[in-house]
């Protein structure tokens, strides 16, 4: 079974997201601070009319990213909206392998490709988690 | 709602009845061409007046019945004059409310629709009688009310684009206004007759999809009255906030909720007249009906003065750390027994069910002893609000401007209770830098910096920003469910710039700048504002109006209250008092009045050389949207709808304004 992710990169870590929550790729645009908000909260953002939260990925899965996340990847669940702030959007693929079942917390699983270890993103499970960090 | 105090009725029917003789006697002058040249201005008056007092007392029938009698006399007052075939519906129409007015009416809906329909353009100026048309006939005559099924979805693609056009709108405003264009004659006025257009299809597409909440509250004091008697209860229902719009489609499917939580509050939670008196209380019970509209939200709450939950219920909630989740459990009660009011349980569950389909959420608040507040928080499918927009440390919050009582520049800091203070006007009102409060790296503040005074549920707060940038209408964006645990927000809006401005709740802000109460009400606190405690005298009241029932119901709630009342009969009558030495402090008037309107009044107070501070409140009939706007446009600082018995909203207003 194969399924379409699109993968991106915090810090030295690589993650991929279902394609089906993901709508968009956007740049991190102009990010107005929501003061009160938690840590993870980097603000809102304009997002053609509609007003987008944004989190810091990095954070959120308490990782070292870089000191700038210049991409934003706009994931979608159950009719929740989040921007992802990620430090690179790498592609879209189908992954091949089988996942592993993984317990991490945000995750659903992680494969091994080209040698290196990528962790699937469980948006549901991260979604819940944001909005436990939100304020 | 409780029968009305018989000494108001009779004072009623005494008004009503000279009323009535005075306007019969001037419809039949219109008749026979005798009648004074303000004839039909006189008749809308006097109907009006009526119509205004019965609602006050209770009489639905008698305020139904003037009310089509006033739109008919409203129709003739605007074309200025009255045709001589609607003189003989609108005598039979006096006679019937005669009848009401004593005692004995009998159903009017026949005479109702019979007004109604002769009102309907077309039928205006035809001297033929009315004779029902079949609906085969063409062209369908105008007083039929055709009505059309469309999918609330396609309401929602209309409202989403009226935003949608909303922002375009500023976004082209701030455009033309970047470019030098908007002083140019054209485009002022292109842009002035796009304003106009543009709040006429936001009022027609808003319409469609809103009701307000009075449409469904109709029924209630009659139901509470009868399941209180039913259970040997005193209880008083208030309904705040009518006016406030509500979705057509949750509308529907709120009455029933709401009767449910009302049938609650009246068998579990007001006590018996006994118990509420050993228990220190009044021995009739208060419940309240609120509805105010939060951003894109709509909260409506049930708040009643009863028992509220018992202790075991409290440790519960402790334990499991939300009150809301333990009693909204499917079959949880709080009932000792099973009552004939509400069955087995509380059926919290069920309203919580219902509020989630719509949706929305429910909150319950209750502390043993001290009632209980059920909040039901539904979703509006287009939110346009006014905001003030401010900028602090580099952010633009924007707050609702029914909370916004003035902006001042910053001058000298007092301390009140070891906090921050300002004086304004004699009044000390606690001080805070809005950075801080939201929790945003406080920025130090510019020289006199602006400072944007809010109310919120009685209590004030001063907040210091660095620029205001002006009021603007928005769109409440919600911030998303994700970020629904912040408190400070209602949500977000998009400027013209494209910028975000923050929708502050200025509820959350007045709490969080509020000493604590222990402080407050340390009576050490020499800074501390002096509670009215007979040192100074009583604020006196102006009370203006034409209605002898409306005036001295006024009179004795505000009394009641407290206050000192001054009464005049009209505008005229007003000013010899305000122009003279007798100490008035605020004054609270009605619109329509002979010799001088309410409208009027305000403006004189306005352009007056030593009393133009002076708070006005303006009352008005339900609905009354134009009488509104002019009332804010000549400088009224409150306005109200007359409701039955409406003291709650009448007392809040005043003590908001005076301070008190």
């Amino acid at each position: 079974m194969s399924s379409v992710h699109v993968r991106l990169r915090v810090g030295r870590e690589h993650y991929a997201v279902p394609i089906e929550n993901v709508l968009e790729v956007a740049e991190l645009g102009a990010l107005s601070p929501l003061p009160g908000a938690g840590g993870a909260v980097l603000g809102v953002r304009n997002l053609r009319g509609s007003v987008l939260p944004v989190f810091d990925l990095a954070r959120v899965l308490a990782i070292a990213g870089d000191a700038t996340a210049p991409r934003v990847v706009v994931a979608e669940h159950d009719g929740r909206l989040a921007g992802l702030a990620v430090d690179e959007v790498t592609d879209v693929v189908a992954l091949e392998a089988e996942a592993e079942q993984a317990e991490a917390g945000h995750l659903s699983g992680a494969i091994l490709e080209d040698g290196r270890l990528v962790g699937i993103i469980d948006v549901e499970r991260l979604f819940s988690s944001l909005a436990g960090q939100a304020a | 709602m409780t029968a009305p105090d018989p000494e108001f009725l009779e004072i009623f029917r005494d008004e009503a009845g000279g009323r009535l003789d005075h306007v019969v006697d001037t419809l039949l002058a219109l008749e026979n061409g005798s009648a004074a040249a303000d004839a039909v201005d006189s008749l809308f008056r006097d109907v009006h007046t009526i119509k205004g007092a019965a609602g006050m007392v209770g009489l639905a029938d008698v305020s139904a019945l003037a009310h089509v009698m006033e739109d008919l006399l409203a129709d003739a007052r605007h074309r200025g004059a009255l045709a001589t075939e609607h003189i003989d519906p609108l005598l039979r129409a006096s006679d019937a409310l005669r009848r009401h007015v004593a005692g004995e009416g009998e159903p009017n809906a026949g005479l109702i629709a019979e007004l109604a329909a002769v009102q309907a353009p077309g039928n205006g100026t035809t001297a033929e009688p009315h004779q029902p048309v079949a609906p085969a006939a063409a062209p369908a005559p105008a007083a039929e009310s055709r009505s059309i099924r469309v999918p609330a979805e396609k309401i929602d693609t209309l409202l989403d684009l009226v935003g949608e056009t909303v922002l375009h709108r500023r976004r082209l405003e701030h455009e033309l206004g970047a470019n030098g264009h908007a002083g140019h004659g054209i485009v002022t006025d292109e842009l002035d007759r796009g304003e106009r257009l543009l709040d006429g299809l936001k009022g027609a597409a808003i319409g469609m999809r809103t009701l307000p909440l009075s449409s469904i509250v109709t029924p209630l004091p009659r139901a509470v009255r009868d399941l209180a008697t039913e259970t040997g209860k005193q209880v008083e229902l208030f309904v705040v906030g009518a006016e406030t719009e509500l979705d057509r489609a949750i509308l529907e499917g709120l009455s029933e909720p709401l009767v449910h939580l009302l049938r609650n509050a009246i068998g579990h939670g007001i006590e018996s007249p006994e118990e509420r008196e050993r228990a220190g209380k009044p021995a009739r019970g208060r419940l309240e009906l609120r509805a105010e509209q939060r951003g894109s939200i709509v909260e409506v709450t049930v708040a009643d003065d009863g028992r509220g939950i018992s202790e075991g219920t409290l440790a519960e909630a402790r334990r499991t750390g939300s009150l809301t989740a333990v009693l909204t459990q499917p079959g949880f009660s709080t009932a000792g027994g099973v009552s004939a009011i509400s069955g087995r349980g509380v059926g919290l569950d069920a309203v919580k069910e219902q509020a989630e389909a719509f949706g929305g959420s429910i909150e319950v608040r209750s502390e043993p002893g001290l009632g209980m507040d059920v909040i039901l928080r539904l979703p509006l499918a287009l939110a346009l609000i006014e905001v003030l927009l401010v900028e602090r440390a580099g952010n633009v919050y924007g707050f609702p401007l029914t909370s916004v009582e003035e902006a001042v520049s910053l001058g000298e800091t007092l301390s009140l209770g070891g906090r921050p203070a300002i004086d304004l006007r004699g009044r000390s009102i606690a001080l805070a830098d809005l950075a801080e409060l939201m929790g945003a790296a406080a920025a130090a503040q510019v020289p006199r910096a602006p400072v944007v005074v809010l109310t919120a549920s009685g209590q004030r707060v001063a907040l210091v920003c660095d620029a205001l940038l002006g009021k603007e209408e928005v769109v409440v964006k919600s911030l998303g469910p994700l970020l629904a645990a912040l408190p400070s927000y209602l949500g977000a809006a998009i400027l013209g710039d494209g910028r975000i401005a923050l929708l502050v709740d200025p509820a959350v802000l007045v709490r969080a700048a509020a000493p604590p109460r222990a402080a407050a009400a340390a009576p050490s606190n020499g800074n501390a504002p002096a509670p009215s405690n007979g040192h100074a005298p009583a604020p006196k009241v102006l009370v203006v109006e034409d209605s002898l029932t409306i005036r001295e119901l006024q009179r004795s709630i505000l009394e009641a209250a407290g206050y000192r009342v001054q009464t005049a009969r009209d505008g005229r009558d007003a000013l010899a008092y305000i122009g003279g030495d007798n100490g008035i402090d605020i004054v609270v008037t009605d619109v329509e009045m002979p010799e001088m309107t309410g409208i009027e009044l305000t403006e004189s107070i306005r352009a007056h050389a030593t009393c133009s501070a002076l708070p006005v409140v303006i009352v008005t009939s339900l609905g009354d949207d134009e009488h509104r706007q002019r009332g804010i446009d000549a400088g009224a600082d409150a306005y109200m709808v007359k409701q039955r018995f409406d003291q709650h909203d009448l007392l809040e207003t005043v003590e908001r304004l005076v301070g008190r």
